[in-house]
């Protein structure tokens, strides 16, 4: 159990790295095993997770005397027949049926969550928490204010119009810049994150910095060679 | 000199961007390998998302989302593993829930790997202080159905056996739910902010990746969650604040140096641009016989 364990360990810090060969920009067969091996085990895990579903929630209330699931059952089935062109139509009615219930809920909810409390949570009083509180709830205010103004289109920008369009889109660079901040972070956070995973215990080090290695040699030896490409889907 | 310089301008400008790859490769491998130990502050954020869990007292039931694949874990594993351990070390009784079919691998990612000793530790025992349902949140209408009638909609757990005569037996509706704590990663699960939150009122707290933070951060302003922990940072933050050091501050080094490498790459990327590229494309537009 325990060698089972260290093998699928050495596997996943190898098949990882054949993965990282993408940011080489070249085609190798490397990375194409290794992405197609994630995509198969990942539907896999999608079709085993559907059925876990069903199977805890319909079967188990059919067994229990819910007949409500029977038409829900009908419903889903029919859904299948979306992959047969001749007969598609019938899976019309269980996605319009899908389609309504969504509608349903997200006029009663994302009105409030989406726009109300957005809305609310902008036009606040702006004196009784402090001078940051009042800074910061300016920044927005005004940041909303003319960047909505940015995308009137119905008119000629001019005048006061043209300052607080301009000043609206300098405040957009801002946020664009914040976002790309944000997003560096995230994407280093998830790349430090599973370069962890790689490295602690500390007895996979030197295993993860070999398969780095011998993984970087194959896949310059099959481009010089030009199996590479060749190779590659 | 002269050409020397032109010649760096130019270096800078047309470098091949593989090299940034691989020192990013380096500068992250290197503090895993040689930790330097750089400090970190606590932000007021974070500060915010731990008074909410201790709101939290002994024996409150969490709903407990993990919106999550398993690469989005990565980054917020730090703040699983402190969260969880805040919960575990207080009593506080959790039903995971998963909205993601990848789910399944951090069941055995976190619970056995990081939290087993833990939970020996504080005799934190399945069925009596934790339950996982499996993938019960694939959707909003499940969220909705385990919101309104959880007892009509929640039989069994994700090995297919009975909750029946556990602490779950107290949920009737989102009511009964003492705080949604979400681990997700892009929009998550809005179905817990529509039908759980909106309903009854029930304070959520989220850890959510980098590259969604600014949409988590307007549903922090508009008091629909309560309180948030951003990315892998807020992770180790906590895990200061729990006196629980973790995957988070080991990852805080080479945080740090990665993001010197890009401030870095950014001035050499914009000296390049105004320096070569921008004169090169002009010089071309002056010459250009119109």
């Amino acid at each position: 159990m325990e060698q089972w364990a260290f093998l699928s360990q050495i596997f996943q810090i190898f098949i990882a790295f054949c993965l990282f060969t993408t940011l080489y920009g070249k085609g190798n067969p490397l990375r194409s095993w290794a992405e197609y091996s994630y995509l198969a085990a990942g539907t896999a895990m999608s079709v085993m997770w559907a059925w876990t579903y069903i199977r805890n929630h319909a079967v188990i209330g059919l067994q229990a005397g819910e007949l409500i699931w029977i038409p829900a059952i009908i419903l889903g089935l029919m859904m299948w027949f979306r992959i047969y062109p001749k007969y598609s139509y019938i899976s019309r009615i269980p996605i319009a049926f899908t389609i309504g219930i969504g509608m349903a809920w997200t006029i009663r909810t994302q009105i409030f969550t989406q726009f109300i409390s957005q809305i609310s949570a902008t036009i606040v009083p702006l004196f009784d928490q402090g001078p940051m509180w009042l800074f910061e709830r300016t920044v927005i205010a005004v940041g909303i204010i003319t960047m909505m103004s940015f995308f009137l289109y119905t008119m000629e920008i001019k005048g006061p119009h043209l300052w607080s369009a301009t000043f609206g889109e300098y405040f957009m660079y801002l946020a664009f810049g914040a976002v790309f901040a944000g997003t560096f972070m995230g994407r280093l956070g998830l790349f430090v994150g599973h370069m962890q995973s790689y490295m602690f215990p500390v007895w996979k080090q030197p295993y993860t910095i070999g398969i780095a290695l011998l993984v970087f040699v194959v896949m310059l030896a099959l481009e010089r060679t030009g199996w590479g490409a060749k190779l590659s889907a | 000199m002269g050409k020397e310089g032109v010649n760096l301008l130019k270096l800078m400008a047309t470098y091949d961007k593989r090299w940034g790859y691989l020192l990013l490769f380096i500068l992250v491998l290197l503090p895993m390998i040689k930790p330097i130990g750089m400090p970190i502050s606590v932000s007021e954020l974070t500060k915010e998302y731990y008074e909410q869990l201790q709101t939290l007292e002994e024996g409150d039931i969490v709903l407990d989302s993990w919106s999550t694949e398993y690469s989005g874990y990565m980054e917020l594993k730090p703040g699983m593993i402190a969260t969880h351990k805040y919960f575990i070390k207080n009593g506080i009784k959790i039903f995971i829930c998963l909205g993601h079919p990848e789910g399944l691998a951090l069941v055995g990612a976190l619970l056995e790997d990081e939290l087993k000793g833990y939970m020996e530790a504080y005799d934190y025992t399945y069925g009596e202080d934790y339950i996982i349902l499996g993938f019960a949140l694939p959707n909003q209408a499940a969220t909705l159905a385990m919101a309104t009638d959880f007892q009509g909609s929640v039989k069994v757990d994700w090995k297919g056996d009975s909750i029946k005569g556990t602490f779950l037996d107290r949920v009737e509706t989102g009511a009964d739910i003492d705080m949604i704590a979400d681990f997700t990663t892009a929009a998550g699960n809005p179905g817990l902010i529509n039908h759980i939150v909106l309903t009854f009122g029930t304070p959520m707290i989220q850890n959510q990746i980098g590259v969604s933070l600014p949409g988590s951060y307007m549903n922090l302003d508009a008091g629909l969650i309560t309180g948030l922990l951003a990315s892998t940072r807020g992770g180790s933050e906590l895990e200061l604040l729990i006196k629980e050091p973790g995957p988070g501050l080991i990852a805080m080094d080479a945080f740090t140096l990665g993001h010197y490498l890009l401030i870095i790459l950014i001035v050499i990327g914009n000296i390049g641009f105004f320096g070569w590229t921008k004169k090169v494309s002009e010089e071309m537009e002056s010459t250009t016989i119109r």
